[in-house]
């Protein structure tokens, strides 16, 4: 089949013009493109009715396809980008785009070698191209494919605003997070109900006097104590971390690590203690166990992490390639991975997009539709998703 | 002998008469002490030293054909005594003259170009013909500038590129000197001396290079490979020209020297990305120890796993993306690396 599948737009563009790849990678590959699509209804070029992501490949590239939206609630409890989730309630239906980073990540879970060390996938780009919704689409499919998702949605909401820090009980060096970590419990209950009867803890551990979780019960119940006794949530996400980790390798179940924002692992926080000292990640417990999640020395499952700079402290605005996000602690803990640039959308992407929005008639300019809309609406977004989105909005 | 002798043992005795033998217009009864001096000068007048009348000007004996730049070779202020020339310079009072020149303040104060008559500058030029053969000069600035160039020689005729000049003179020394107009000619600017060399014509093995540059700081420029000394705290300009061939000795011994605590240097230190006994050698290796585990392949050693194609092709790709940082070709080279390592299609 296609040898190139792997790197299409990196081999296709001008050399040392990287960071320009936005409007001239769509030129190249429209001239291929073109040769091969012809003129169709526009409902077939923005939708498709395949809805299993297993089935996607090359033919569905720039296609819409539809989420039920009891899967919805099921698999993405959060973690969905929050215009996504308005948009989604607006047109009252949940399409993602199929594009060419996420086929290609998708290829290589596909063929996936669960005996070997977890590979590391990193999703990176410039703003608003796109990481966390083809992030979405992976985690649906590996969902379909009853794999078991940790999904962190955001990573930088653990080292920002974060009030109520106690101390550590388990560590007395270490920082938690009750609040962030009984929320993420919380999420992580609704989308994996299944596993948690099934999964049963090989240890036994001691939560305080009274209480204590004995070897062999199901892991529903660490997950169900740190919900409910916020002070042990921290140690509860812990617990589950390092157990998936164990059993993972053991075969029961394929395990699906995800963070999106994952260069907050390795930065600065913003937050403080009392006496106005800085605090480093990995003096917070959530982050300390986050790094151990995301290294290489288990098996059974893939690593697909983003690096975002929105939300993210202490970096500026135009950085996004991976060594500026994750510095050298980061690159170094990661090494190896495999990166995968996500671009601005091509002609055939955007055009399909703004059939799309005239479809659910959310554009609602009477020149919208016509070719002069559609280039005005090309060159003020720069094909760039997330700003066409915004764009759209106003119209 | 004994005659020539007596008269200037004579001469050295204070108010001796033998020394108003010479002069013409000296009359004796002038010089004698008054014989009634007031009681209170008494003894300072008569102790006080006798002295000698003044001698008449130097211009009552010059001829009118002498030579005149001997009198001012060089410029000098106005000595009226010496000057033949009976001017007058200053306001006169009412129904008067204007001063004349002794003891008129009014012409030392003004410049004076009694150096340079036509005569004077005719001798420099036909002083500087040489060679050169040029039309004689009569102005003041040419005749600066061809006393620079009668002392410049040719250039050499084998040095006629810039490659051969470095390859012979690696060192260049820059300096400045400066002329104007003032009572002195020392500029506390002309100290300045500049010294370069490009550290490709030094005999310099990589630990030496690294530390010279390390010592140097900002004085070594990384795109032309030039080390700049710039030396001015002495305060003549041939001790800051020993001072900067002095630095550059030192530079150069004090490299190839090793010491005890350039053990000590951690990885924050290092100039460029050394891939051995680095993290990321260690990471791949792990992981293909795990690989092969899994595929119950136990007899391997290290050597062999990091002496495989694929781990050489990583290694150039992750040396290069840490050493230029991130672009599209070292992170699409990272990936084809990582994906053959890992045997992912």
């Amino acid at each position: 089949m296609r040898e190139r599948s792997g790197t299409p737009n990196l081999h296709e563009l001008d050399a040392g013009h990287f960071l320009h790849t936005g409007s001239q990678a769509p030129q190249n590959l429209a001239a291929h493109l073109d040769n091969q699509v012809p003129v169709e209804s526009p409902r077939a070029v923005s939708r498709t009715s395949e809805s299993d992501p297993a089935k996607h490949g090359e033919q569905h590239e720039g296609q819409h396809y539809n989420i039920p939206l009891q899967d919805l609630k099921a698999v993405f409890p959060h973690g969905l980008p929050p215009r996504f989730v308005m948009q989604v309630k607006t047109f009252n239906e949940a399409c993602l785009m199929v594009r060419k980073p996420a086929l290609e990540l998708l290829h290589y879970l596909k063929n996936t070698n669960f005996a070997h060390p977890a590979v590391r996938y990193v999703l990176y780009g410039e703003k608003g191209t796109g990481k966390t919704l083809s992030l979405c689409h992976i985690i649906h499919f590996c969902a379909k494919q009853d794999w078991l998702i940790l999904h962190i949605p955001d990573a930088h909401l653990w080292v920002k605003n974060c009030r109520n820090l106690l101390q550590s009980t388990y560590n007395k060096q270490r920082l938690d997070q009750p609040l962030e970590a009984s929320i993420w419990l919380k999420n992580f209950k609704t989308a994996n109900e299944r596993f948690l009867s099934q999964i049963k803890v090989q240890e036994k551990y001691v939560w305080n006097k009274r209480e204590s979780t004995e070897k062999g019960s199901p892991l529903g119940e660490v997950v169900e104590q740190g919900i409910t006794r916020v002070r042990n949530a921290t140690d509860a996400v812990g617990i589950v971390l390092k157990e998936l980790k164990r059993q993972s390798s053991s075969g029961i179940f394929h395990l699906l690590v995800a963070v999106d924002g994952v260069n907050a692992l390795w930065g600065r926080t913003t937050l403080k203690r009392e006496d106005k000292s800085p605090i480093a990640p990995e003096e917070l417990a959530l982050i300390y166990n986050l790094r151990k999640m995301v290294k290489n020395d288990w098996h059974g499952g893939a690593i697909v992490l983003t690096l975002s700079q929105t939300g993210s402290v202490f970096k500026p605005r135009k950085a996004f390639l991976p060594q500026e996000l994750l510095g050298k602690e980061g690159f170094d803990t990661l090494d190896p991975f495999i990166p995968i640039l996500v671009s601005n959308y091509n002609p055939k992407e955007f055009e399909s997009c703004i059939q799309y929005y005239l479809e659910n008639n959310w554009l609602q300019h009477e020149k919208a539709h016509t070719e002069d809309g559609k280039k005005e609406l090309l060159f003020l977004s720069n094909t760039n998703p997330g700003q066409l989105e915004r764009l759209c909005a106003y119209l | 002998m004994a005659a020539a002798v007596f008269p200037a043992w004579l001469a050295l005795q204070p108010g001796a008469r033998t020394l108003r033998a010479f002069s013409t217009a000296v009359s004796p009864a002038t010089r004698a002490p008054t014989p009634s001096p007031r009681t209170t000068e008494r003894t300072s007048k008569y102790e006080r030293p006798l002295r000698r009348k003044a001698l008449p000007p130097r211009t009552e004996k010059m001829a009118v054909d002498q030579d005149w730049p001997s009198v001012y070779p060089v410029a000098a202020p106005f000595k009226p005594s010496v000057v033949p020339l009976p001017v007058r310079m200053g306001y006169p009072v009412k129904s008067g003259v204007p001063m004349a020149k002794e003891g008129n303040l009014e012409l030392l104060k003004i410049p004076n170009f009694l150096h340079l008559t036509p005569v004077a500058i005719k001798k420099h030029c036909e002083a500087l013909k040489g060679e050169k053969g040029f039309h004689t000069a009569h102005s003041e600035e040419q005749h600066y500038i061809l006393h620079y160039l009668k002392f410049c020689t040719e250039w050499p005729a084998a040095l006629d590129n810039d490659e051969k000049c470095e390859k012979h003179f690696p060192v260049e020394i820059e300096t400045a000197d400066y002329v104007s107009a003032g009572p002195s000619v020392r500029n506390p600017k002309a100290r300045v001396v500049t010294l370069r060399v490009k550290l490709s014509s030094l005999n310099l093995d990589d630990h030496a290079k690294k530390k010279l540059i390390k010592l140097v700081g900002e004085r070594y420029c990384k795109t032309t490979d030039v080390l700049t000394i710039r030396t001015d705290r002495c305060p003549l300009k041939r001790q800051n020209y020993d001072y900067a061939v002095y630095l550059l000795t030192v530079l150069y011994h004090e490299s190839w020297k090793t010491e005890e605590w350039e053990k000590n240097k951690t990885e924050a230190d290092m100039e460029e990305y050394v891939w051995e006994n680095s993290s990321s050698e260690k990471n791949i290796l792990e992981t293909l120890l795990q690989i092969k585990a899994a595929e119950k392949n136990l007899e391997v050693n290290k050597e062999e796993l990091l002496g495989t194609k694929e781990v050489e092709d990583y290694r150039k790709s992750v040396v290069s993306l840490k050493n230029e940082g991130d672009n599209e070709s070292t992170l699409s080279q990272y990936k084809e690396s990582v994906k053959r390592l890992l045997n992912l299609t």
